[in-house]
């Protein structure tokens, strides 16, 4: 017996229960999908977060005034502030290569009629260039020490994709407006404020958010625009290299205890990908368990079908189908079933990832994850997929190739 | 249909079989001897549960007895292996059932290939010998027909023509007209008388129809799992030899 009449013998029996087997199908497709757009997910969104981590030097660790922003030490008030003392303390540190301080804040940025709210990062610009080495601008040029009045917009801020033309473009005029408490004779009073900036450059894109959706002002002009009275919210240490990093961060957090935090890019990517590797791993394994419930629904099939067809079996057996022979016939069909739903479950979960994309909140704002599936994730599904269905055929399978021809001829 | 010369083409010695039902045992058979030439057309006769049944499902490989020995193309059958034995049924034997037993999603042509299938016999002579036995059995116009489309009596044709698909040495017939009408039925004796005839079939049928036992060489009159008598059939072939077996 050739493979073909094996196979034309096996789907013509699937083919005879169609609805069952498309039933059973769908059960394989629904757990290879699940597992394929989960594991697209999880892809997309560790590339999205070493992306955005990525384009922060190897070499750069980020001082902030509280250890944790979230938990009970960051509800203690634990706070260093952050202050030009900080910087030069950090200066004297041994294999710190640069410390830049930066004030942020956000506001609504006008541009003609035009409005968008956005991040501003006040710091020395000419040091940009050690936190993201990347960085390079389409037209234009950073804003010196010394100007107020000058602003660097991000390429998302300057090219909105929900606009046709550019919100700004170099040299032009633009207003920042942003709200703020101040007691006004010992009243708080939540007060409007708007200053005008001149767009004096705009940075090509870098595929960070943390870059492209900034508008970056002097150090000096973020210092006064958002009142900030020389308390930095960030510093931006820039180390000898990415192997000295643990030695500074072991040095400032001796210098400062528990009191400061320290952290790197790098440090934080690992972090956020452990934990999305926990929680995509969790989703996975739900998936999974849908892919088990897939196998339980083949060998319900398939014994059905040997139940239904013992007289169909008695007969192949008696015309001298050996027991090898039958047991490949059934396992061909849960083999197909098998196969089939893997390769329409790996097309619905790609399809799913991205429509999941599209449903889902983080895909519709500024941040986009584009779902990415690694081909030895596909492949390991698929394979599970069939290894499952062959598996879960193995049991009916045996009970159909040992059934006594005579016995199963009698059978009504 | 190949002719093995003088030699018997069925030999069974002290052929029994016991069933255990509960605490009862049922003796099926209980010695029965037999020998069948090739070429010959033998029916075998008798009341319910007198064991023809159990005795055809022994020649043809398809049970085992509890002790004896049946020799077919003096190859004791009772020794082989269930691989020997498969492949036993393949090329020797065409089973022809009272029910039919043909697949329903399955064409007519398909039907009557599936032996030469597991057999590893090629598509092309596949379809050549398809085409030839279902001219044979008066089907050749009703290939792609699926079963449930044809009668009672052209399913049974097409069953005939499925044991013949391999060109077996005998072939086997348990109660083959046993759902046909009498018309039908006196067809399917034809049939099989012609196989015989002109094709030097070895056919052994299970009946209860004495019209068609009549026509066959030889009547073995099985009771109680024993050959009672034998005779010749009233209008079976008088040059057909009988043999009675102990």
């Amino acid at each position: 017996m050739t493979v073909l009449d094996l196979v034309g013998l096996s789907f013509g029996a699937l083919r005879e229960r169609r609805l069952r087997s498309g039933l059973t199908v769908l059960m394989v497709v629904i757990g290879v999908a699940l597992m394929t757009s989960i594991n697209g997910l999880g892809g997309g969104m560790n590339n999205y977060i070493s992306e955005q981590l990525g384009t922060l030097g190897a070499n750069v660790l980020i001082v902030t005034p509280s250890a944790t922003t979230f938990g009970p030490e960051a509800q203690s008030g634990l706070q260093t502030k952050l202050t030009p003392q900080t910087v030069r303390t950090i200066e004297r540190i041994h294999g710190v290569k640069y410390v830049i301080p930066s004030f942020t804040g956000g506001g609504t940025l006008k541009s003609g009629s035009e409005s968008k709210a956005v991040s501003i990062l006040g710091m020395d610009q000419s040091k940009v260039v050690y936190i993201a080495p990347k960085a390079s601008f389409e037209s234009g040029s950073f804003v010196s020490s010394g100007d107020s009045g000058g602003i660097v917009l991000g390429y998302s801020i300057a090219h909105p994709s929900n606009l046709d033309k550019p919100f700004a473009t170099t040299g032009q005029s633009v207003f920042v407006e942003f709200s703020t408490v101040e007691n006004q004779g010992g009243v708080e009073k939540l007060v409007t404020k708007r200053k005008a900036f001149q767009v004096r450059g705009v940075l090509n894109e870098l595929g960070s958010q943390q870059i492209d959706s900034v508008a970056f002002i002097s150090l000096a002009a973020a210092n006064t625009l958002f009142a900030k009275n020389s308390v930095y919210d960030t510093i931006y240490v820039v180390t000898d290299g990415p192997d000295g990093n643990d030695k500074v961060e072991a040095s400032i957090t001796k210098f400062y205890g528990k009191n400061i935090g320290v952290i790197s890019p790098k440090a934080i990517a690992s972090t956020i990908n452990e934990v999305m590797g926990t929680f995509i791993g969790f989703l996975s394994a739900i998936a999974a368990v849908s892919m088990f419930v897939g196998a339980v629904g083949i060998i319900t099939t398939l014994y059905t079908s040997v139940m239904e067809r013992t007289r169909e079996i008695g007969l192949l057996k008696a015309i001298g189908y050996t027991r090898e022979t039958v047991l490949l016939m059934f396992l061909t069909e849960s083999f197909a079933i098998g196969l089939l739903g893997g390769l329409l479950g790996l097309i619905f979960g790609i399809a799913g990832a991205y429509a999941l994309i599209g449903i889902l909140p983080f895909g519709a704002g500024a941040i986009s994850i584009t779902p990415w599936f690694r081909p030895t994730d596909l492949a390991q599904v698929f394979l599970l997929a069939c290894a499952l269905s062959i598996t879960a055929g193995i049991y009916p399978a045996w009970r159909a190739s040992t059934l006594s021809p005579i016995t199963a001829l009698k059978k009504e | 249909m190949t002719d093995q010369g003088e030699g018997f083409a069925i030999e069974t010695f002290d052929l029994k079989k016991t069933y255990e039902m509960g605490l009862v045992t049922v003796r099926a058979l209980n010695g029965v001897n037999l020998k069948i030439r090739h070429g010959e057309m033998v029916s075998i006769v008798g009341p319910s549960g007198s064991g023809k049944s159990t005795l055809l499902n022994m020649l043809g490989a398809l049970d085992t007895p509890t002790s004896g020995k049946i020799l077919v193309d003096e190859v004791d059958i009772t020794r082989l292996g269930e691989r020997a034995l498969s492949k036993f049924r393949n090329k020797k034997i065409g089973f022809v059932f009272q029910s039919y037993n043909l697949i329903e999603r399955s064409k007519v042509a398909k039907n009557v290939e599936l032996p030469a299938i597991v057999a590893g016999t090629p598509k092309k002579l596949r379809n050549e010998r398809v085409h030839e036995l279902l001219d044979l059995v008066g089907l050749g116009d009703k290939v792609n027909r699926k079963p449930h489309a044809l009668s009672g009596g052209e399913q049974q044709r097409v069953a005939i023509a499925r044991a013949l698909m391999n060109e077996p040495a005998f072939i086997l017939a348990d109660e083959p007209t046993g759902n046909l009408d009498s018309k039908t039925g006196q067809e399917i004796e034809n049939l099989l008388l012609r196989l015989n005839q002109e094709k030097n079939a070895t056919i052994v049928i299970v009946t209860h129809n004495l019209e068609l036992a009549e026509g066959t060489g030889r009547i073995i009159h099985l009771r109680d799992g024993v050959v009672e008598k034998e005779r010749t059939g009233l209008w079976g072939h008088k040059d057909q030899v009988i043999e009675r077996g102990n």
